[in-house]
């Protein structure tokens, strides 16, 4: 099969180093990876072309690179199925961390914010003579972050990290998750204090890149939606971020749809309002933009009600047990 | 110039725990890894980690003799019983740092059969054990703060007067060339697996650690004990675990029959895996195989137990062989996969040169003798990680630190500047990689004969001439991975003649080593370990009686 | 025909989606029935608090539309979204199936797990055709050049939208676009995050992204900027000065609504379509076409 790709190169080396395109043809057999291109490129026509690669087989993370655009593992990347006879595969190093050479980028920013969550089990107590007890519930539900091989490919798409290098990112706060969701782990409350604050899992926008890219499956938003959930249980719910949350379901159930001026109202309550959003509500309303003031309930939100209740009762009942 | 009392060689789980172990006792500790440590081949092991718990009633004799009889008596029992005494607690110690194992009904640790033993004692994270333990590793080591110097290729080492002062490394990022001091060196970096072609390794695992240990002086042991993993995927080589045997999957040849049954009608398809693999390659040879593989039939297992157990092989096939095991038996080979042999070392990881210590795959004390059990690897890492960072920290405490000479790096860098120097030669280090691969695969496989292996020598022989004269497409200083490959084979194409030499010095057939020549087992003349040492002459063999304790050699049957 | 889910903001913050995408449908004879009885999606905000709750609510939809035997559309991408992640949990899992009907039984409703949901947008490509829509050109785009931006609902996660299967919903605006006579402006950010869910959250990466986005596609000559999510809308169309006050530069793209960008080459009255109503002037795009009033 015949195949060209266009790779983002970069020679630190070079006077006036700069990126450059450089597309390659080749002929590789069907079921070849982009590894398998790019090695074949390095072994037999330019063997100053620098790659992470290990295992071939996904588990190692070395490989994540971008190809037409979005992270990927190279090593787990068929050529066919991204191959576009219009044009080339294009191949460039994974976003946000600095390019070091061609597709090597400086992971320290990766690194660095994983550290950042105080990444290894915190058991309290002494510890005992055999195992902790765990159900093997528990131990599965922390597969999917387990699964993470730090290849790098979420944090590269993020659409937060693209705007804002403080946010603490996807691969750091599924290992967050790790820690939370582990039984044996005596500081959830502390983590999730920490995790509560800013860069931190509020700042996620609920893109979803994280869960496309992800080669592992770990769905890093669903962990960070997760911890979310637990953060308002623990009794972290004076975030915004949590308020917002509380105050969409409340205005929900009251009406069965959302009713646009009263959720920043009770989100940050009446004296709090942010200042800034005068000037957006005054443009708003002068275009004609501005919602009901009476905002209309569906027909039939009672029956909606109901289910809401529903939930209400069963919480009670859970908590007495 | 950089310094301190123990290094490590190699970031996977032997190198971490060495690391960590050497911190807890004091001193002052740093890893040094050609790759990030999370990035080791540690990660590539799949089916689990073995250990008698004797808090449950199960008896590490037992593992003991089952590591000794899958040895083919080739296991030195002294270490045996050190690794299958310790393996319980340290499975416990894992299991606090915060390692995921699988749990039965009342929440303890729950286990799998496995490869070549009598009872299930091997304990598992779904099929990603290797890569669960090594992360928790890492999480450990983060935890105590052990310094890693990332990304750094050990050169050489640097040994004086038999004793070794620190080593030199180049740091990839920049292509400096540095010496770091240090009173004791653990090497940890792993297997050879690239030496072949296929092999289940990764790209990385090309013999560094063995080949500094050989160059330095320290005596490799039973280099010829080559493991082939009965289930190997067609073409990559990729690995689908032992697990799924374990799970109770079936081996069937052509004819859609289980014919593990010819070979050993006891244990079946969970045999030792040299027996496995001799058995596939004897279906494959007569006929029974399809295109050069046998089937591995998964489709009649439970399908929660495959998304839960074996998710990981569940997506390989999917991914690499375009089979959804559930539905179909996916076809695998022998395929070259671990070796036994490595650095010789006592039980407590020191090697002949002083100050030298080596654990994991690397090394050979042995354990694993003429076979690996499945999850002893796994096992063997974390134990004599342990011990040979215990060890290095005893043996610095009084110890001063020495400068090298500065003749060394000098050498070092020259030899260094003409590689990278050398004119364009119209061969590449690919090539002579691949070669060796097909010749080592070829000559030194599940089935050898002299005059194979000893075309392997001479193959060897031509390569090491073209790697004299190979040139390589990167002069840069930044990140040059041309350099490193050529670095590394030099390291693979010496790794690769103490195998063949040693395979030729044992005359008999013994464990994974099955020589068509000698095909029987030979306790008389042969119940010795083979030591291949570097001298100015060239490659010296010797040998060494193995160590028996307890268990007297009987014939091995399955 | 199809079960008409119009979600709160069409008929909100963007009154002018609602009128205009009614309007475009009764142009190709698109049936609706509206479900007026149905509740909000949760947006997602919702499922963070508690996602069976969610699950419940839309299961509640989906049994609407299911005993009206009819497909739902939807006019914007997060409600698309949605309610196709929370249907993907619903169909792969009986058992969680059973238990969400437990809640809705009580209203005589049960889910049975057939319902598809499809925005307008793919309706107009997959159903319609494009055949058909190019017969209801009047006033044909030519000249014009827009940057399509999809809303993060309406392309991930790829499994839970279909697109292995419909390849073609990825390029789906662009197909219009073309469709309708205009020019295609691409740029890198057609399918990342407008921002909206950071809003009260975190205003300067919220509105980050709107310069980002807004400022890419108008250094690239676009003459406006086709979304078919009216949150997306609400933060590129609303938050807009603010971006440009933070970015220290006059972006002044207009952004429209994809029924809107049909209704113009349909020849309808801008002003029936609610383009005198955006924050950011539709001016230069209508003077473009001739239609300014």
């Amino acid at each position: 099969m015949d195949t060209s790709l266009a790779i983002k190169r970069f020679d630190p080396e070079a006077e006036n180093a700069k990126p450059y395109w450089q597309e390659f043809s080749l002929n590789l057999e069907q079921s070849a990876t982009v590894l398998d291109a790019l090695i074949m490129i390095r072994e037999e026509i330019d063997g100053s072309l620098a790659l992470r690669c290990s295992c071939r087989s996904a588990i190692c993370g070395s490989c994540a690179m971008r190809v037409n655009g979005k992270a990927v593992l190279a090593c787990k990347t068929r050529i066919e199925n991204v191959s576009d006879n219009s044009r080339p595969i294009s191949i460039e190093p994974a976003g946000i961390m600095p390019v070091i050479k061609d597709l090597v980028v400086d992971m320290d920013l990766f690194w660095n914010k994983v550290k950042e969550i105080t990444p290894w089990l915190e058991t309290e107590g002494v510890e005992p003579k055999e195992e902790y007890i765990a159900s093997n519930e528990s131990m599965v539900n922390l597969a999917s972050v387990m699964n993470c091989i730090m290849c790098g490919a979420c944090v590269s798409d993020c659409t937060v990290l693209e705007v804002d290098p403080a946010f603490i990112g996807p691969a750091a706060l599924a290992k967050a998750y790790r820690f939370v969701g582990d039984p044996r782990d005596s500081k959830n409350k502390e983590r999730l204090e920490v995790l509560d604050q800013y860069s931190g899992i509020w700042d996620c926008t609920r893109c979803m890149e994280c869960v496309e890219v992800c080669p592992k499956d770990v769905a890093p938003m669903d962990r960070i939606m997760e911890l979310r959930e637990k953060a308002i249980q623990t009794g972290f719910n004076k975030t915004t971020g949590a308020k917002h949350a509380e105050a969409f379901t409340k205005i929900i159930e009251h009406s069965g749809s959302l009713d646009e001026l009263k959720l920043p109202i009770k989100t940050f309550g009446i004296l709090n309002m942010p200042l800034n959003m005068l000037p957006v509500g005054l443009r708003a309303a002068a275009k004609g933009k501005m919602p009901p003031v009476i905002h209309p309930s569906i027909p039939e939100v009672e029956k909606v009600k109901r289910i809401f209740d529903k939930f209400e009762e069963e919480e009670i009942e859970n908590q007495e047990e | 110039m950089p310094e301190h009392d123990v290094l490590v060689i190699g970031g996977g789980l032997a190198g971490m725990r060495a690391g960590i172990s050497a911190h807890k006792a004091g001193v002052d500790v740093a890893i040094i890894s050609k790759v990030h440590p999370v990035r080791s081949h540690s990660n590539a092991a799949q089916g689990g980690i073995n250990a008698a718990l004797t808090i449950r009633g199960d008896d590490w004799t037992d593992h003991a003799f089952d590591t000794i009889k899958g040895s083919d008596y080739l296991a030195d029992q002294n270490a045996v019983e050190v690794m299958c005494r310790e393996a319980g607690g340290e499975i416990i110690s894992l299991e606090h740092m915060g390692v995921i194992f699988n749990r039965d009904e009342e929440g303890r640790l729950g286990t799998r059969s496995f490869g070549g033993q009598r009872k299930a004692r091997t304990f598992f994270v779904a099929d990603i054990t290797g890569q669960a333990i090594l992360q928790v590793m890492y999480e450990q080591l983060l935890k105590s703060q052990v310094a890693v110097y990332e990304e750094w290729f050990v050169t050489s080492l640097i040994v004086d007067d038999g004793e070794c002062n620190g080593i030199i490394a180049l740091d990839i990022r920049n292509g400096q060339l540095h010496v770091i001091k240090a009173k004791a060196v653990i090497l940890c970096g792993g297997g050879l697996g690239r030496v072949f072609e296929p092999s289940t390794n990764a790209l990385i695992v090309t013999g560094d650690a063995m080949a500094l240990a050989y160059q330095a002086g320290a005596p490799l042991m039973d280099m010829e004990m080559v493991q082939y993993h009965p289930t190997t995927l067609k073409g990559s080589g990729v690995l689908i675990t032992e697990g799924a045997r374990g799970e109770g999957a079936y081996l069937l040849n052509k004819n859609g029959d289980r014919f593990m049954e010819k070979y050993a009608p006891s244990m079946m398809e969970l045999a030792s895996r040299d027996v496995v693999s001799r058995s596939e390659q004897t279906e494959i040879n007569e006929g029974m195989g399809i295109d050069g593989c046998v089937l591995l039939d998964c489709t009649h297992l439970d399908k929660k137990l495959i998304t839960e157990r074996l998710s990981q092989i569940h997506e390989i096939g999917i991914d690499f062989a375009g089979i959804d095991i559930t539905k179909e038996p996916i076809p695998i080979k022998p395929g070259m996969h671990y070796i036994m042999g490595g650095i010789k070392t006592d039980i407590h990881g020191q090697t002949s040169v002083t100050g030298l210590y080596a654990a994991g795959e690397c090394a050979c004390v042995s354990v694993h003798g003429g076979n690996r059990l499945g999850a002893n690897s796994l096992l063997d890492t974390i134990v004599f990680g342990k011990r040979s960072g215990e060890s290095a920290a005893e043996h610095v405490l009084n110890k001063k630190l020495k400068t090298p000479h500065k003749k060394y790096l000098q050498q070092e860098t020259e030899r260094l500047k003409l590689l990278v120097n050398r004119q364009d030669s119209k061969d590449r280090v690919s090539a002579i990689r691949r070669d060796m691969g097909i010749t080592m695969d070829e000559h030194l496989g599940v089935f050898r004969t002299t005059d194979g292996m000893n075309k392997g020598v001479s193959n060897l022989s031509k390569l090491q001439q073209r790697y004299t004269q190979v040139s390589i497409q990167d002069k840069g200083k930044i990140f040059n991975t041309d350099l490193i490959f050529a670095l590394e084979l030099g390291f693979m194409l010496e790794s690769a003649e103490t195998i063949v030499k040693s395979a030729l010095h044992r005359k008999e057939s013994r464990g994974a080593h099955y020589y068509l020549d000698h095909p029987n087992r030979d306790d008389t003349n042969w119940l010795k370990h083979v030591l291949i040492t570097k001298t100015a002459e060239g490659p010296k063999l010797s040998t060494v009686p193995v160590v028996i304790t307890d268990w007297q050699p009987e014939e091995r049957k399955y | 025909m199809y079960a008409f889910f119009p979600g709160c903001v069409s008929r909100g913050g963007c009154p002018e989606l609602y009128p205009s995408a009614v309007s475009v449908c009764q142009r190709f004879n698109i049936e609706l029935v509206e479900l007026t009885g149905a509740s909000c999606t949760g947006a997602g905000v919702l499922q963070e608090k508690n996602q069976l709750l969610g699950d419940t609510l839309n299961a509640r939809t989906f049994a609407m539309a299911e005993d009206m035997d009819l497909p739902i559309m939807t006019i914007c991408s997060t409600c698309q979204g949605v309610m196709s992640q929370a249907n993907k949990r619903l169909t792969s899992d009986p058992e969680y199936l059973s238990k969400v009907n437990t809640y809705l039984a009580e209203e005589g409703l049960e889910y049975r797990g057939t319902t598809t949901i499809k925005h307008l947008l793919w309706i107009l490509v997959e159903d319609v055709g494009l055949s058909t829509v190019k017969s209801q050109i009047k006033r044909p785009l030519n000249g014009l050049r827009i940057a399509p931006f999809y809303g993060c609902y309406i392309v991930r996660p790829s499994d839970a939208l279909d697109l292995q299967d419909n390849p073609e919903r990825e390029t789906s605006l662009e197909t219009i676009i073309t469709a309708l006579g205009a020019e295609v402006v691409d740029f890198e950010g057609k399918a990342r995050c407008c921002g909206f869910p950071l809003l009260t959250i975190n205003e300067k990466n919220s509105v980050s992204m709107v310069a980002k986005h807004t400022s890419e596609v108008k250094d690239l000559g676009a003459d406006a900027m086709v979304t078919p999510c009216p949150l997306c809308h609400l933060n590129l169309d609303g938050y807009q000065p603010a971006a440009s006050q933070q970015s220290e530069s006059d972006i002044d793209l207009p952004i429209i609504h994809l029924p809107q960008l049909l209704g113009l080459a349909m020849g309808e009255d801008p002003k029936e379509l609610g383009l005198q109503k955006h924050i950011v002037s539709t001016k230069p795009l209508l003077d473009k076409i001739n239609l300014a009033a």
